[in-house]
């Protein structure tokens, strides 16, 4: 309770409460401008953290977005190609019944033939599209068109790569015969380094993801697997840790590329595989069962050679490569579904995010408008205080 | 004649009693705006006692003394109160340029870029031969490394201001420290000599609340009236005319910034004796605050960058590569072979510093030779304490320590060769791997020697990875909570600054009450002792009439017919 009053009282009160209205009229205005109820880490330190965190995921689903969207051009391209693909079939299996029959002759025969050829280049071409700099078949060995003209009766195995950046500057060749089923790589890379016979190293035999036992002695030709063997020679300088060579091995038949699909994350924690393989669809490696390039070459020479008995044979199998081909470009819709799907969730969760979001950070423009009006009138008071001050004096009223 | 001329004295006392009195007031009215003024009081009494044959009378006024309105229990409890505040402003003076670093509430900040640098990844993955996603991926990743280095190197900036203002503080404590000396000496030789120390000793309270702003201190007052200051573990700071100053030291285990100690005893820190004040601030804010939030950006940085690091060496590159460094080493500099070495060989700093103070790190040969036979030494602290002595390994890999390793070629060390590095935060020299700038194909994208984007998209996974940082976080999550963290020291601060100086205005007002000027009041009494000075004036005349009526007694007057 204060008992007396002196000027310096009078004065640093009216000081304090002057500043003090000051501050929260500067801070409405503020907000009224920046149209922002946290208009720094201070004003809410814990809504400023959620905030971010809103932000954060906001950020996230326009990612995912964008790789759904991306997935959904790949995954429509590669449905209107096995659509071709499939007509193109359609239309050979007819030709093929009609000239299985006996009414066809040996000139019939020769002409279907003909004929035949342009659409099997049609299917192939089809099969080696690419999306901008990548092919749409060839699993993850993307720059590789994946099917060739003629096949090839018997495993093959490249010529091993070895790595760019590799130090080691001899040379590496591959030689032995591979005996997998389908088509893989295989990599060798460098543990410890030294001379070869020195040298520890590990195999993979899916292209690098996962690795053996770690082995040494380099000097002789080693057996990675499958069939494959490798053979180093010394160069001038010896390998060091982390020299990788690779080395692509091919089952017989047309195709090039691998059975690995290529995956895009779209959602969190969800990643969706897009691709889809030349050897699921056109392939009986893998997971496909049907050879569809030998089966209509197979036919193409059935017709040459006037063989209605190997044209018959080769309907069954048309009836198989038509049916593996409407399996994926079906499989095709149910992704393109599934993605449509997480997109509309996602869509979801955008709004939704948005508008917690807004509550926290966006400012109430009415509410603050009013509060403005009363904060400017309670300094009106106290300018008018402070301006009648200085006369409120005794020495005004003394003689 | 006796009583007449008893009387005029009377009158005389009352005048000048009432003139000195008018004097107290105007002492008053022109100290109404001066700091720290406790106003004086005339002590008007009376003096002696005139004994008539019927009683006594009372005659005469002197001013007995001039009283000083003040009282000590209030000055004490504003002294006390002083350092609550001061502490409060100190911190929220640092707390403030923080801020305005890490204002995200604009956005473009490091949310925004973690983002944009987590999204670059997923996209990469969903395209991995694309050139284009490789030059934006490097473009944000160089975004996100620099805004770190800024953040971390501002940080350091605001610490090393800090750690000036704590030195200049000191200087101006002990400025005040020499003038309490000054003033107590001075105030004894008065009141010994019995005279009045009023100003001065309102001059020494005001110097006392200057003190307590800047340390909280306790005092009492001798009997002689020299006061004495004493800090909070009871050394003291002035007492009578001696004076114990504060002085600042470097530590080399704190980044070499300042210690408060006393002069006299250099190698004793009394930070945690300060208690209260500006001083006080300042340094929670230079250590445990803003060096709490360099420690939490540098985990952070420290998470991505080995993070990323270790999942991109597990990938390959368009080439066929193993991934190397996505981003430099963490926290290390460049090694420095001192130039009078005689070793002719190279070395390399590796590894990722898990410390969390700048260091400098030495590295001396002690027994000269070749890789595999020489000795060497490590200090910690740029040379002053070392460690045991140890063989230099045939493959020249040693670890200095905190995660900081050297790989020496080949060569022969002279006794005292001396290489050092420094070690600071990851987050103040976060860069991209020059060798990643220079050629996008570098960035290890895929999981095989194919062109998968398995790669990319384990690295973008690190983004809701919630086992990184502790306590179930992300590293977005952990950045959102510093943030976070940083508003709630401020508000925290703002809001115990506002409590503290409204207390203090409390208490000033009540100080006020008892001692402070009110004009009004100074006004009346002027009018009182100019009634009682025209009184006594009035007096005085009467009296003169008087006198006069006396001495013209037995003066004949000439009668005119």
């Amino acid at each position: 309770m204060i008992t007396r009053v002196s000027d310096n009282m009078k004065f640093d009160l009216l000081n304090n409460s002057m500043s003090g209205i000051q501050l929260q009229y500067n801070d409405l205005m503020e907000k009224l401008s920046t149209q922002k109820q946290v208009n720094r880490p201070s004003d809410d330190p814990l809504g400023m953290g959620k905030i971010l965190d809103y932000r954060s995921a906001l950020a996230q689903i326009t990612n995912y977005k964008g790789n759904i969207d991306s997935s959904k051009s790949w995954l429509s391209s590669v449905e209107s190609n096995l659509s071709h693909v499939s007509d193109i079939l359609t239309s050979i299996k007819s030709t093929a019944i009609s000239q299985a029959s006996a009414t066809a002759s040996a000139s019939t025969r020769q002409i279907a033939a003909d004929s035949l050829q342009p659409l099997i280049d049609e299917i192939r071409s089809l099969a080696n599209t690419k999306f901008g700099n990548r092919y749409f078949f060839s699993g993850t060995r993307t720059d590789t068109e994946p099917f060739s003209e003629t096949a090839s009766a018997v495993s093959r195995i490249d010529t091993p790569v070895a790595a760019t950046g590799n130090t080691f500057d001899g040379t590496v060749t591959s030689g032995g015969a591979y005996t997998g089923t389908a088509n893989k790589t295989y990599a060798v890379k460098i543990i410890t380094g030294g001379t070869l016979a020195a040298s520890t190293y590990q195999i993979s035999a899916d292209g690098g993801k996962t690795w053996g036992a770690v082995q040494t002695n380099l000097s002789a030709p080693v057996t990675i697997g499958d069939g494959i063997q490798l053979t180093f020679t010394a160069g001038a300088t010896n390998p060091v840790s982390n020299d990788i060579f690779y080395v692509h091995a091919y089952a017989p038949g047309y195709y090039n590329g691998n059975g690995e699909e290529l995956s895009s994350e779209v959602s969190n924690g969800v990643t969706i595989n897009y691709s889809i393989t030349g050897e699921e669809v056109f392939t009986n490696q893998g997971k496909g069962t049907v050879d569809i390039f030998k089966v209509l070459d197979d036919l193409k020479t059935a017709l040459v050679n006037n063989d209605a008995n190997g044209i018959t044979s080769q309907l069954d199998l048309l009836d198989q490569a038509g049916a593996q081909i409407s399996r994926y470009v079906g499989q095709c819709g149910t992704r393109t579904n599934g993605l449509d799907a997480s997109s509309s969730a996602l869509d979801d969760m955008n709004t939704r995010l948005t508008s917690l979001k807004s509550n926290i950070e966006d400012a109430d423009v009415a509410k603050l408008a009013t509060e403005f009006q009363m904060k400017q009138l309670a300094l009106e008071a106290t300018y008018k205080m402070a301006g009648d001050l200085g006369s409120m004096s005794i020495i005004g009223f003394l003689k | 004649m006796g009583d007449i001329g008893r009387v005029l004295n009377t009158a005389r006392d009352a005048i000048l009693a009432n003139l000195t009195a008018l004097n107290v007031t105007g002492s008053n009215v022109a100290n109404v705006n001066t700091p720290g003024y406790s106003r004086l009081r005339p002590d008007f009494g009376s003096i002696g006692v005139f004994n008539t044959s019927s009683d006594q009378q009372q005659v005469g006024v002197k001013i007995i003394s001039i009283e000083r309105l003040y009282n000590k229990y209030l000055d004490a409890q504003v002294v006390q109160q002083e350092p609550n505040g001061a502490y409060s402003q100190a911190q929220l003076d640092v707390l403030n340029n923080v801020e305005s670093i890490f204002n995200e509430s604009t956005g473009g900040g490091i949310n925004d870029l973690l983002s944009q640098f987590w999204s670059a990844w997923s996209q990469l993955s969903a395209n991995p031969s694309g050139m284009t996603e490789r030059d934006y991926l490097v473009s944000v990743s160089q975004s996100l490394a620099s805004t770190f280095r800024q953040r971390a190197n501002d940080l350091l900036k605001i610490q090393n201001d800090t750690n000036n203002q704590i030195s200049d503080a000191v200087t101006q404590l002990n400025g005040y420290l020499d003038q309490m000396a000054d003033l107590n000496d001075k105030i004894v030789q008065v009141e010994i000599a019995g005279g009045n120390a009023a100003s001065m000793r309102d001059q020494r309270t005001e110097l006392l609340r200057k003190i307590g702003q800047l340390v909280q201190v306790n005092y009492y007052e001798e009997a002689n009236g020299a006061l004495n200051v004493y800090i909070s573990n009871g050394r003291s700071l002035v007492e009578g005319s001696n004076v114990w100053k504060l002085g600042v030291q470097t530590n080399p285990n704190n980044s070499n910034y300042y210690d408060v100690v006393f002069q006299d005893t250099p190698t004793v820190a009394i930070n945690d004796k300060l208690q209260g004040g500006k001083l006080a601030g300042l340094i929670d804010a230079r250590d445990a605050q803003v060096g709490g939030y360099l420690n939490d950006l540098d985990k952070m940085a420290a998470a991505i960058i080995s993070n990323v690091n270790a999942q991109h060496s597990s990938g390959y590159d368009l080439n066929g590569n193993v991934g190397g460094n996505f981003f430099s080493l963490a926290g290390i500099y460049p090694p420095v072979a001192a130039s009078g070495n005689t070793y002719a060989g190279t070395v390399t700093a590796g590894g990722s510093y898990t410390g969390t103070k700048h260091k400098t790190y030495e590295v001396q040969i002690v027994a000269p030779g070749a890789l595999g036979v020489a000795t060497y030494k490590v200090s910690s602290d740029g040379g002053n304490t070392w460690g045991s002595v140890q063989t230099m390994p045939a493959n020249g890999n040693i670890t200095l320590g905190e995660g900081i390793n050297f790989t020496f070629t080949a060569g022969t060390f002279a006794a005292n060769d001396t290489f050092s590095v420094n070690a600071t935060y990851p987050a103040a020299i976060m860069q991209v791997d020059p060798g990643i700038v220079a050629d996008v194909a570098k960035i290890a994208a895929s999981a095989t020697v194919n062109k998968d984007g398995d790669n990319a998209g384990l690295i973008a996974a690190i983004q809701n990875d919630s086992s990184l940082m502790g306590g179930g976080l992300t590293i977005d999550n952990y950045y959102e909570s510093l943030v976070s963290k940083i508003g709630q020291n401020i508000a925290d601060a703002k809001n115990n600054n506002d409590q503290q100086t409204a207390i203090l205005n409390q208490m000033e007002s009540q100080r006020e009450a008892v001692s402070g000027v009110s004009l009004d009041e100074e006004m009346m009494n002027m009018i009182k002792y100019e009634a009682a000075y025209n009184a006594a004036g009035r007096l005085i005349g009467v009296i003169n009439t008087m006198m006069g009526t006396l001495i013209n007694l037995g003066i004949e007057t000439s009668i005119s017919s």
